[in-house]
């Protein structure tokens, strides 16, 4: 008891205080290490079910640093206040189709510098690139390195393998 | 010796537990920062070409993407540099027609949904007639006062500078 109210919460303010920067270490950790997200929506389909996803992020790609095409991130939507996950289609300097195959219209671009294009693995049901066009590479929060179920944790592979 | 040494140590741990707080404080609260480069002269940095003396600014980060308004002077992540932070001046909201200026390949451009269109004050500007209208989630915070030097020192009216070249 006299260790709790003499050291520990004896003075109100240093409690404060302590509470404040173990909260702000935190926040250092979710910004710039590893964070969790939930991931809701179709477009990701046969990758990410609709519900009940949870996701660790590697916030070590933030800004796109060392993703490479293939890779699954989470980025800011330009266009809104939310936060969207995707894959990488294309990176500075890459061709992409401005269309899903097939849609009649194969017409290409090349990504601007700075920025990647990102569509999501169910093409009818996803709003990407196709519709906002290429995102600055500021705008991703990280890569999605793997799946937290309860119980278990499941690594996000970039699926994409060199050729012979 | 060892005494020293531990005590040393443990004052230095005692100082770098207060950086978190320090980072959280300049990422989401407020920042001070020096102004580089001519592209805002001459509203900043209007002693560019006469010294290496810079502006000392105050940058209010909080609640930064919300209400922007033309004429705000804002910090954003540079779209074609993702590592670097630029500052230009907010001259057309999304749903704004502005009059381009080159090397812009069109005269005229609406600026589309959540997108800002931003220009630098002086000539040697690389803004959105480079790269195009900016998403609004790139604004990483507001210029709200100037700091340094002490003749100029005060607060940023950007009210007074509402550009006249867009048209809601």
């Amino acid at each position: 008891m006299s260790f709790l109210f003499g050291g520990l919460l004896g003075h109100p303010l240093r409690t404060t205080l302590a509470v404040g920067k173990f909260l702000a270490f935190t926040h250092l950790f979710l910004e710039y290490g590893y964070s969790t997200a939930p991931a809701v929506g179709p477009s990701m389909l046969p990758t990410l079910e609709i519900l009940g996803e949870w996701l660790l992020i590697s916030r070590r790609h933030r800004h796109g640093r060392n993703v490479a095409v293939g890779d699954v991130v989470a980025y800011n939507i330009p266009i809104n206040d939310s936060f969207g996950v995707k894959r990488v289609l294309g990176l500075p300097g890459d061709y992409v189709l401005l269309n899903a195959p097939g849609s009649g219209n194969d017409s290409m671009i090349q990504v601007p510098q700075g920025h990647c294009w990102i569509v999501g693995d169910n093409l009818p049901a996803s709003r990407d690139s196709r519709m906002f066009g290429p995102i600055p590479l500021a705008l991703i929060k990280g890569k999605v390195i793997g799946r937290i179920k309860p119980f278990r944790f499941e690594r996000l592979e970039n699926p994409l393998q060199t050729a012979d | 010796m060892l005494r020293f040494v531990r005590q040393f140590s443990h004052h230095l741990i005692g100082y770098a537990t207060w950086l978190p707080p320090l980072i959280w404080f300049n990422t989401y609260v407020a920042q001070v920062t020096f102004i580089s480069g001519p592209s805002m002269y001459p509203f900043l940095n209007p002693q560019y070409n006469e010294s290496l003396k810079r502006d000392l600014c105050l940058v209010y980060k909080l609640y930064a993407q919300w209400n922007l308004e033309r004429g705000m002077v804002v910090t954003f992540r540079n779209p074609v540099d993702p590592d670097k932070i630029t500052v230009k001046r907010i001259v057309g909201l999304e749903g704004d027609v502005i009059h381009t200026r080159p090397p812009y390949p069109q005269p005229t451009i609406l600026v589309p949904e959540g997108h800002i269109w931003v220009e630098g004050d002086g000539d040697k500007s690389k803004d959105s007639n480079y790269y195009g209208p900016i998403s609004h989630r790139l604004v990483t915070g507001r210029v709200t006062h100037i700091l340094s030097p002490w003749k100029r020192a005060g607060r940023v009216r950007w009210w007074e500078h509402a550009s006249s070249r867009s048209q809601p």
